[in-house]
């Protein structure tokens, strides 16, 4: 069967989500940090749907029911370049 | 199916336990595998939320032995033996690199403290070395060495994962037989006739007559339900992390004067953070954009090449740090039973190895290991307590330390 990336940035499939809750980070703040879904560039901004659907489905639960980790700042990567200037 | 690596949340409690654990980061889980693999496998870890999910998640986990007192030397040197092993010890990946470790010093002060630890270092076995500017730039061009005056390189010093750290005693200590409660609050530590009896949690009451607070940034409320108040305040402490570059930078860096920390970890991302003024006692994890701009600025200032690197992504820990900055280790005075393994501030990640096998070693022969002496709750009432000059840390004017003097 074809594979299904839900993890665009980090390449992370539905079997390796599968895997991962097998495993025992059947909870959204663990999943994220065993497959670094939602910590790739897009910061979750294009995976996150994706990872809480499947999430839900492969454990029972509803998407409600899910604990979202937080999205983090800043909404755009930044260069620090950019941070670094100096106000005037 | 898989073999399960993390605990399961709905275990239900299986007391009296010979030892109940406070906080299940690499502190609590790490003691938990050590007492189990000296034999005293009924013991139980609580957390209140997952695994990991406070200081052990959140640091830049730098590892480094090369301080200036030999108290710090000599408990840290103890962490990075261990920390040489601690994949193979716990069949579990911890990605522990000895890349180095370099410490850079700006001005004559930093330099001349610099120049006195090295001789320290060595004599404590530290294979450590003054690096001057032109070797600094041999070991990474990309430094802007301009400001800089010396540094020390401890080529045994690195970095690891820090949450494999976690999965990895978690899985170990589960193994040799400890019970690891997540999402599980501890709301009472039960004390009578001035002994430990056991403790209220969010799955009901269990007897114990140890209990080991290795809270990190909770600690001090988790001493006050034992009724104790410990001298450690809580402060958030800010870290962020780039998008993934090439190989720029082998060592990891610290900065004595601008108090900024950064490593390029394997997959490529920088991860950092700097010391910002003025930030009181709080719980706060909230990210501030003012971390940001003086991380970002301190950050270019050493390596100019990172001004066109993205930051991805800011977060925020919290640390307990006491008034010499140094950890609390040993029972509490008057209560039987009530151990203190916390006020790490921005050293617990590093120290977990270390401060796992002693203190294991010493709850289970009821003698302390020689490294955990200095640093017992009653040097703050003996005048004992120890200057460590070169930590990465920002006190409040307020707090500033009043210990003695390096003894190098």
């Amino acid at each position: 069967m074809a594979k299904k990336i839900i993890c665009l940035c980090m390449d992370i499939t539905d079997d390796d989500i599968a895997r991962a809750i097998e495993e025992g980070f059947d909870h959204t703040e663990t999943l994220k940090r065993y497959t670094a879904v939602l910590m790739g560039p897009c910061e979750g901004k294009v995976c996150a749907m994706n990872v809480l659907k499947e999430f839900a489905r492969l454990t029972g639960k509803t998407a409600g029911e899910l604990r979202v980790p937080t999205l983090r700042p800043p909404l755009r990567p930044l260069p620090l370049g950019l941070l670094a200037a100096k106000r005037d | 199916m898989r073999e399960r690596i993390l605990p399961r949340p709905d275990m239900p409690l299986h007391g009296p336990y010979d030892a109940v654990i406070v906080g299940a980061g690499v502190h609590g889980l790490g003691l938990a595998y050590n007492l189990a693999k000296r034999g005293m496998t009924h013991v139980a870890v609580f957390d209140k939320s997952y695994i990991g999910s406070g200081a052990s998640g959140r640091n830049t986990t730098l590892i480094r032995s090369a301080f200036t007192t030999p108290e710090w030397i000599t408990f840290f040197q103890e962490s990075v033996r261990l920390w040489e092993g601690l994949s193979d010890e716990l069949n579990f990946n911890v990605m522990f690199t000895q890349r180095g470790y370099l410490i850079l010093a700006l001005t004559e002060e930093k330099a001349e403290l610099c120049r006195r630890a090295v001789p320290q270092q060595n004599r404590q076995s530290i294979p450590t070395r003054l690096v001057d500017t032109k070797e600094i730039k041999t070991i990474a061009p990309c430094i802007d060495t301009t400001a800089v005056r010396v540094g020390i390189l401890q080529p045994t010093g690195g970095i690891a994962r820090h949450d494999a750290v976690v999965w990895g005693y978690a899985a170990k200590a589960q193994k040799l037989g400890v019970e690891i409660h997540p999402f599980t609050e501890v709301t009472a530590i039960q004390v009578a006739d001035g002994e430990v009896k056991g403790v209220d949690t969010s799955k009901g009451s269990v007897k114990t007559s140890l209990v080991v607070n290795a809270a990190g940034g909770h600690s001090p409320e988790v001493a006050r339900l034992a009724g104790v108040e410990i001298p450690a305040k809580t402060y958030p402490l800010e870290a962020f992390v780039t998008e993934p570059l090439k190989p720029l930078l082998t060592p990891a860096l610290i900065c004595l004067e601008t108090l900024t920390y950064l490593s390029q970890t394997a997959r490529g991302e920088f991860v950092g953070g700097s010391e910002v003024d003025n930030i009181p006692p709080s719980h706060s994890i909230r990210s501030t954009f003012g971390f940001l701009e003086l991380a970002a600025e301190r950050v270019v200032q050493l390596i100019p090449a990172l001004a066109q690197a993205a930051l991805l992504r800011q977060w925020a820990g919290i640390i307990d740090m006491t008034p010499d900055l140094g950890p609390l280790l040993g029972e509490v005075e008057g209560i039987k039973g009530f151990v203190l393994d916390c006020g790490w501030g921005g050293y617990g990640f590093m120290a977990s190895p270390a401060a796992g096998k002693l203190m294991a070693d010493y709850l289970i022969d009821g003698v302390k290991p020689t490294q955990l002496v200095p640093f017992a709750l009653s040097r703050f009432k003996e005048n004992k307590t120890i200057r460590e000059a070169s930590l990465v840390v920002l006190m409040p004017e307020d707090e500033k330390p009043t210990g003695r003097a390096a003894a190098t």
